[in-house]
């Protein structure tokens, strides 16, 4: 039993303090929002870092981390909070290729997606029904694969993006298509959200099938991102978190700092509790996944947690900064639309629950 | 992170020990539902099981071994936490806040003679303590106390009135909170002293309350009113000096905040719950088939895992000697308002029969069900209110505050 980050896990996580703090400001953010500024002029950085490569064993050219050190990473970056692929391509994308991909794909894939010379998305969102719905959006025929699915995260940056599909024999499997195919076109999203787009392909060629393919091995893939995207999440609200300590004492209200109003004090202590539940859980779910132990339960209740958290966090932080905290370069508008972005993404709270009612047969 | 106990052979040997001696000494106690019907036959099988966890130094098993206690590190505690759990027993196997708490306001702040003379005494499952607090117009804000104690040569007298107080059965001491300078500042006039139970002045009286119940150990049963008429108790039992007894204070009232639960035992109402709505029908149905009770089911278990993992955070950090500060008051915070939510839940499943109490043969789940739509609400005060706990945290995080708040000393 040792609660704390040991020492790889620290080093993780001032590598990825330090990349926020010199490339990725809260100013920066802003106007990457605004869109006054591109991510894709400084994707370099991210890549430098070496951090896409966290998770994706050294035999592809991965550092082979941990979840739990991949934890530490995107809870840091969460804490932006930094939009971009590095979810969907370094941890989404990798796991279903580690999981579903030939010996000669993964030798293909992942030592590039963790260089970052390859950028992956997925056409999964709004995983809020059963697993086998994301597969009904896209058909997989003689001439390509075709079909549209809505707001899926992170293409514009994305090299190709691995596309769940039913082929016509009522067969599933994941396509890898290169984004620049013909037939492949993609539209952003404008909105309450960061960097989703839609996803259509007209008789788009693919470039690889992961062969590998099975629902359970698909699934697993998923539940393992989902406990990475909690620690995103986590990430958030820490930093929606420290955003309101601080606005608690140098806002001043009545002749005193607006803290010591008990009424401001229990939205920041709502903000913590959701924070706290949120962490330890996801923390839990990790080690579990790194000492192979059962995880489902754990993560779903991360997972729900997390969306819930950081949503509700994101609520209560505005209350406790009213109008200051809706102008775009204050930055807690990042994290509300984040919070916002990702709350269906890889399964709402109430997806998470009915997962935990069928794992412990209620 | 590290959420595995593992145990190294050293403290497998210790489990192993603690197992035989228990097959030869763990008495059986029934576990009524309401704890108030703990009968004395029952209760003094609990101090004599104290007693012989005493001489071995488990009954407080983190305290030195000078003063009686075990020596021994928070590992080796919570195995023999974790053998007693298989016993439905608890340390110590009866309510004694003197060893729970005041034992260490004692270690903290007593003078070695002091220490020398009670220590031994608690340790041992000599004597019980309950502790006096609360009066009728001190509840939430305690350093307001009325009780006074004025020094009269060696000795000091002490008059006026606790509530909450203890449980059934009697105490051989308590700890009371009293003004020892009622002309002097806020928090820097009160007392902390150690009050013999047999000395003339003293009446105790049961209260009548809607449940007074606590955790298997420290399940009290009764609260009293005790009404103090001139006592007349020794200098030699003021612990802390002189108008120092709000310093000491908060040395109890940092365990008392939300570092008391065992990080042993999960939450057996869930279990009761769940198991009832599996093997029982409702309408023709099984009440678990029914999707808003699957929803509810999911919610306790949420909370129930949440508050689990504060309170395992919580031991983890302090055994490796992390210092916490507002985290003992939050996994408080959170355990008292689960309750809420989850007796509200409750009737809306079960609806009235949730409300009928043992011995009824309709009461579900042995009672424990109808206690617990008592319990929730009784639950919400001792120790700190749920607003009590949220100023300690709103303080520890400094919201609004330049520094945050200095947790109460422990060592």
């Amino acid at each position: 039993m040792d609660l704390l980050l040991n020492e790889q896990q620290l080093m993780l996580q001032s590598t990825v303090q330090d990349l926020l703090k010199r490339d990725f400001t809260k100013e920066r953010l802003a106007e990457f929002d605004s869109g006054k500024a591109d991510l894709k002029d400084q994707w370099d950085s991210v890549c430098s870092t070496g951090i896409l490569g966290s998770l994706i064993p050294e035999k592809y050219g991965g550092i082979g981390g941990s979840f739990s050190d991949t934890g530490v990473v995107f809870q840091e970056l969460g804490k932006g909070p930094l939009p971009g692929p590095h979810f969907t391509s370094s941890v989404l994308a990798a796991n279903l290729i580690i999981q579903c991909g030939t010996e000669s794909q993964k030798h293909n894939y992942l030592p590039r997606i963790a260089e970052g010379k390859f950028i992956f998305s997925v056409a999964i969102s709004n995983l809020n029904q059963s697993v086998n719905t994301i597969f009904e959006d896209f058909r997989l025929a003689q001439n390509g694969v075709s079909g549209v699915r809505l707001n899926i995260p992170e293409l514009r940056l994305a090299t190709h993006v691995i596309v769940p599909f039913t082929s016509e024999p009522g067969i599933q499997g994941l396509a890898v298509i290169p984004t620049n195919t013909y037939g492949l076109s993609i539209r952003p999203l404008t909105g309450m959200s960061t960097e989703q787009y839609e996803l259509k392909t007209e008789n788009a060629e693919i470039e690889e099938i992961l062969t590998g393919f099975k629902l359970s091995a698909f699934s697993s893939a998923l539940i393992q991102s989902t406990a990475l995207l909690c620690s995103f999440q986590v990430g958030g609200l820490e930093r929606v978190l420290e955003m309101c300590l601080t606005y608690s004492k140098t806002r001043h209200q009545f002749g005193q700092p607006i803290g010591r109003f008990q009424r401001v004090q229990d939205h920041i202590i709502d903000i913590v509790n959701y924070l706290d539940s949120a962490k330890w859980t996801t923390y839990e779910a990790l080690w579990k996944l790194d000492t192979a132990q059962e995880s489902k339960v754990g993560i779903h209740m991360a997972g729900s947690l997390a969306s819930e958290g950081y949503y509700l966090g994101c609520n209560a932080a505005h209350d406790v900064h009213a109008g200051v905290g809706i102008i775009r370069e204050y930055g807690l508008t990042l994290h509300t639309k984040m919070s916002r972005t990702l709350y269906s993404y890889l399964g709402n709270p109430r997806y998470h629950r009915n997962e935990i009612a069928k794992a412990l047969y209620f | 992170m590290d959420f595995e106990l593992e145990w190294t052979k050293d403290q497998e040997a210790f489990r192993k020990e603690v197992r035989m001696w228990l097959q030869d000494n763990a008495p059986t106690i029934f576990e009524h539902p309401d704890p108030a019907n703990l009968t004395e036959e029952e209760y003094l099988l609990q101090r004599s099981f104290g007693k012989a966890l005493g001489s071995k130094g488990w009954l407080y098993p983190t305290m030195p071994i000078e003063y009686g206690g075990g020596g021994l590190p928070m590992d080796l505690a919570m195995i023999l936490e974790e053998e007693l759990d298989l016993y439905n027993l608890a340390l110590p196997p009866y309510y004694d806040t003197g060893g729970k708490l005041g034992s260490m306001a004692i270690l903290v702040w007593g003078e070695h003679q002091q220490k020398s003379y009670f220590l031994p005494k608690i340790l041992s499952g000599e004597i019980r303590t309950w502790q006096l607090l609360t009066e009728p117009e001190s509840g939430s804000d305690l350093a307001s106390v009325k009780t006074t104690a004025i020094l009269d040569g060696d000795e000091y007298v002490v008059n006026g009135t606790k509530i909450y107080v203890g449980s059934n059965h009697g105490a051989e001491y308590s700890w009371t909170i009293v003004v020892t300078d009622p002309g002097g500042e806020r928090h820097k006039n009160l007392g902390w002293l150690m009050i013999p139970m047999n000395l003339p002045g003293i009446t105790v009286e049961p209260m009548d309350l809607l449940f007074v119940g606590g955790e298997r150990g420290a399940a009290s049963g009764i609260k009293n009113t005790v009404f103090f008429d001139d006592v007349r108790v020794p200098a030699f039992n003021l612990i802390g000096g002189e108008n120092n007894g709000w310093k000491v204070a908060s040395t109890h009232l940092e365990i008392e905040h939300g570092l008391l639960r065992s990080a042993v035992r999960g939450d057996p109402l869930t279990e009761r719950i769940v198991e009832y709505a599996r093997e029982n029908k409702n309408g023709g149905h099984f009440y678990i088939e029914d999707p808003y009770v699957k929803e509810r089911l999911v919610d306790f278990f949420i909370d129930t895992e949440v508050t689990r993992l504060l309170h395992f955070r919580n031991y983890a950090w302090r055994s490796q000697g992390k210092q916490l500060t507002y985290e003992g008051a939050q996994a408080y915070l959170f355990q008292k308002r689960s309750q809420l939510t989850r007796a509200r839940a409750v009737l809306d499943i079960f609806g009235s029969q949730a409300l009928i109490a043992d011995p009824d043969p309709e009461a579900i789940g042995g009672g424990h069900i109808e206690i617990h739509q008592r319990s929730s609400i009784v639950d919400q005060h001792p120790g700190g209110t749920a607003e009590i706990q949220r100023v300690i945290i709103a303080r520890r995080l400094g919201i609004g505050r330049s520094e945050r708040e200095e947790p109460g000393k422990l060592n």
